[in-house]
């Protein structure tokens, strides 16, 4: 459930990126959860057309997925109702598209990130699309080298970076349907998390059944081969490498390669390509758990984490739900692949394994280092969370919230005030304040004792709440970021502002700017990590 | 002449009760030895003059006034309690106050003695950084040696003082492995050492920007009296106040 704070920000994203009315039917859908498209327009009470541009816009650009639902109708008949769902993650996934393009550019180099930039501009594009916008680029003079092209968008797809688009309209059967059947089809799949069955909302079943396999959403576009050349001689047909006698054998390849080259014009004329968000949430979220293992243990530690990373990367499967594994063999050909890597000893190697809490198994006589990111990200929760304790409440609360996080369970005021060396009186002030703005949960006893009833106060940290209040904050504040950089950029545009003034007003803007990109950080730390 | 001691001669009978003597006190009189009894019962509990009025039923005038008597005569004493340092609660002479009512070691009358606490944190924490890696009974038995404290502090108390430097990520605390930094503790010790990184003290990203600890972000709203446009914390962040 999309808490109030998450849906304004994400209404003002749209917004700001398409216009007020994409962003109240996005608004709609966001509130009410998925709709049909005349549900849309009695909420909304736009029009049919209106709606349906808005819809069109909305899933060009991913933010939308489309699915059939069987509904009852008069007589008990069935027929099929498609409706409309919002994507949260992707609709919060447009204000990061500068990061995703810097992580291209620094992994496979300036065109594919121009490449990146036109389909994420764009939404989807076809590769034929690509082409024509990468043409239109191209200053005059200059020729756009379609093979170079062909060649960087490949890295694109090999890299995981773009993906073939979801089916535009899944079926999804109603749950007590699909239950007892558990088949398998091209349109339901059901989704079994490593042995478990899970009860999934309906959004992850409409995304789960609108999703393509691994094979089909990186499956490159075919390779025509440019350089084939066919000789007018009937006798002999060379294609590429291949001498084909001429006959009923040379007829039946020939079919074969029209098949091939129409499916390869297909694939460039037909087939949508979009940014694959996944791949570019992970590739943050290892930047992060390598920027906070650096700061807390060293670079060396840094350096190891990255190396098993990479390595798992390479040697498994690339749904790394449960842990990287690597052999120790791999991780130290990656560490000392690195610059700060190259002196690092197999001895300081095992060391620092050992000191992130990496699980090692034999395995055929090798040896297997496993780490779960999980900690690692959670870490960096509990330290956002500290540090907000610490500059709003004081270092008293800091101290005794930080308490509470290792205690899990109840605990007395006075044994609280004794813990944490904290006055009583303040303790107690402290302890109020932090339940009031509902960080904690608190629970009244009585208790007798020498003749005397008195009333107990047990506090308890539920870091679930918690953590989704400093999400709702941060939410709120990414908001208010927006809303500041908008009003300055007004405030820019006044006339008769002096140089000055103008000044300042654009390096605020960029304070802002640089701001609501940390602060995007933080929310990928609580949402999306 | 010989010379006796005073122990020699025989005790004479006499005229007057010595002040020393081990003869019973005066019995007190009603309301004072109601008030007292009621006193003696709480022990080392105590109790405040309003619940000693309720118990005993006994006027205000009657309360104090034996209150002020049984003080002058040494029998009962007052208090301070740790959690209303205001209220005035008795106790019989007798008994300790207990640490719900005193607040523990580091109280004294009411306060809690931040001075010695930071002392003795500042004495721990020199002790932790200048060894890699150390016990509780290492810094124990060198601030011991040192002297620099002129009040004895039992290892409890120095285990309450490095706790609280662990809580405010001051140091971190380990189990030892018994092998590289950990050599020389035993395997399975609670060992300390300096925090390493920023741990604790880098400023968060939410709490970077005003919202974040902003004091009325839930009446914050976009088109509110209090909003991103108006919100003086963000003008005087971006030093806008022109």
């Amino acid at each position: 459930m999309i808490s109030q704070d998450g849906v304004n920000l994400a209404v003002c994203v749209i917004t700001a990126h398409f216009g007020d009315l994409v962003a109240k039917v996005c608004s709609c859908l966001l509130k009410r959860g998925s709709l049909s498209l005349q549900e849309i327009v009695r909420t909304t009470e736009f029009s049919n057309s209106q709606v349906k541009n808005c819809l069109l816009v909305l899933i060009q650009h991913n933010c939308v997925q489309a699915f059939s639902v069987p509904r009852g109708g008069a007589g008990g008949a069935t027929k099929t109702v498609t409706q409309y769902m919002a994507l949260f993650d992707n609709i919060l996934h447009r204000m990061r598209f500068s990061k995703f393009l810097a992580i291209v550019k620094g992994d496979l180099g300036v065109q594919c990130e121009t490449l990146l930039q036109g389909i994420l501009g764009y939404g989807r594009l076809t590769f034929d699309q690509l082409m024509v916008r990468a043409t239109s680029k191209q200053s005059e003079g200059s020729s756009c080298n379609v093979d170079v092209l062909r060649k960087n968008f490949s890295k694109l797809v090999h890299g995981h970076y773009v993906e073939r688009c979801p089916r535009p309209e899944p079926f999804i059967a109603p749950s007590e349907e699909a239950a007892p059947a558990r088949k398998r089809s091209s349109k339901i799949i059901h989704f079994v998390l490593q042995f478990r069955e899970e009860i999934l909302s309906l959004e992850q079943q409409v995304v789960i059944a609108a999703s393509l396999t691994d094979a089909e959403r990186f499956s490159e576009i075919p390779n025509t081969g440019t350089d084939a050349s066919v000789t007018e001689d009937k006798q002999d047909v060379t294609v590429g490498d291949k001498q084909i006698p001429f006959g009923e054998d040379q007829r039946k390849f020939e079919s074969t390669e029209l098949d091939e080259e129409t499916e390869a014009t297909i694939s460039e004329t037909e087939v949508l390509w979009r940014a694959n968000f996944q791949k570019f949430v992970f590739c943050l979220k290892k930047k992060v758990c390598v920027a906070k293992v650096r700061s807390r243990k060293g670079l060396d530690a840094g350096v190891v984490l990255e190396a098993i990373i990479e390595s798992s990367e390479q040697e498994c499967d690339s749904s790394k739900i449960y842990g990287f594994k690597a052999s120790m063999d791999s991780i130290l050909e990656k560490v000392r692949g690195k610059p700060d890597g190259i002196s690092m000893t197999l001895e300081l190697v095992r060391g620092i394994l050992e000191d992130l809490d990496c699980s090692s198994h034999t395995e055929d006589c090798n040896v297997y280092y496993t780490i779960e990111l999980q900690c690692i990200t959670e870490s960096c929760r509990k330290d956002e969370v500290e540090s907000l304790i610490l500059t709003k409440y004081g270092k008293e609360a800091f101290r005794i919230f930080g308490l509470l996080n290792r205690k899990g369970s109840p605990v007395e005021t006075d044994q609280i005030s004794d813990f944490t060396l904290v006055d009583k009186k303040v303790a107690q002030q402290v302890l109020y304040n932090l339940w009031k703005d509902d960080f904690l949960s608190m629970q009244k006893v009585s208790v007798e004792g020498t003749g005397q009833r008195r009333e107990n106060f047990l506090w308890k940290l539920n870091k679930k709440s918690s953590w989704n209040l400093v999400l709702n904050h941060l939410y709120h504040a990414a908001l208010n970021l927006n809303q500041k950089i908008t009003h300055v950029v007004e405030q820019e545009h006044e006339a008769l502002l002096s140089e000055e003034k103008l000044k300042h007003l654009k390096n605020s803007r960029t304070i802002l700017e640089l701001s609501l990109l940390k602060l995007d950080d933080a929310i990928m730390i609580f949402h999306d990590f | 002449m010989q010379l006796v001691s005073k122990s020699q001669l025989p005790m004479l009978p006499q005229k007057r009760p010595h002040p020393d003597s081990k003869s019973k006190p005066p019995p007190l009189p009603e309301a004072e030895q109601k008030i007292y009894t009621s006193i003696k019962s709480k022990q080392s509990m105590g109790i405040w003059t309003a619940d000693i009025k309720r118990e005993t039923g006994l006027p205000n005038t009657v309360v104090t006034k034996a209150l002020k008597s049984l003080q002058n005569k040494n029998l009962i004493k007052d208090v301070v309690n740790v959690h209303n340092r205001a209220k005035k609660m008795f106790m019989a002479v007798e008994f300790e106050p207990s640490r719900e009512i005193s607040g523990g070691s580091w109280y004294t009358d009411g306060k809690l003695d931040t001075e010695l606490i930071n002392a003795l944190k500042r004495v721990c924490l020199r002790y932790i950084a200048e060894h890699k890696v150390t016990t509780m009974e290492e810094i124990s038995r060198s601030i011991e040696a040192s002297r620099v404290l002129n009040v004895p502090c039992s290892m409890q108390q120095l285990l309450e003082i490095v706790r609280t430097l662990v809580l405010d990520k001051e140091i971190e605390e380990f189990r030892s492995k018994g092998a590289g930094e950990f050599a020389r503790v035993p395997s399975g010790k609670t060992c300390y050492r300096i925090s390493r990184g920023k741990v604790g003290t880098e400023a968060g990203y939410l709490a970077s920007v005003p919202c974040g600890v902003c004091p009325r972000i839930s009446e914050c709203t976009p088109d509110g009296v209090i909003s991103p446009k108006t919100c003086v914390y963000y003008n005087k962040w971006l030093n806008l106040d022109f």
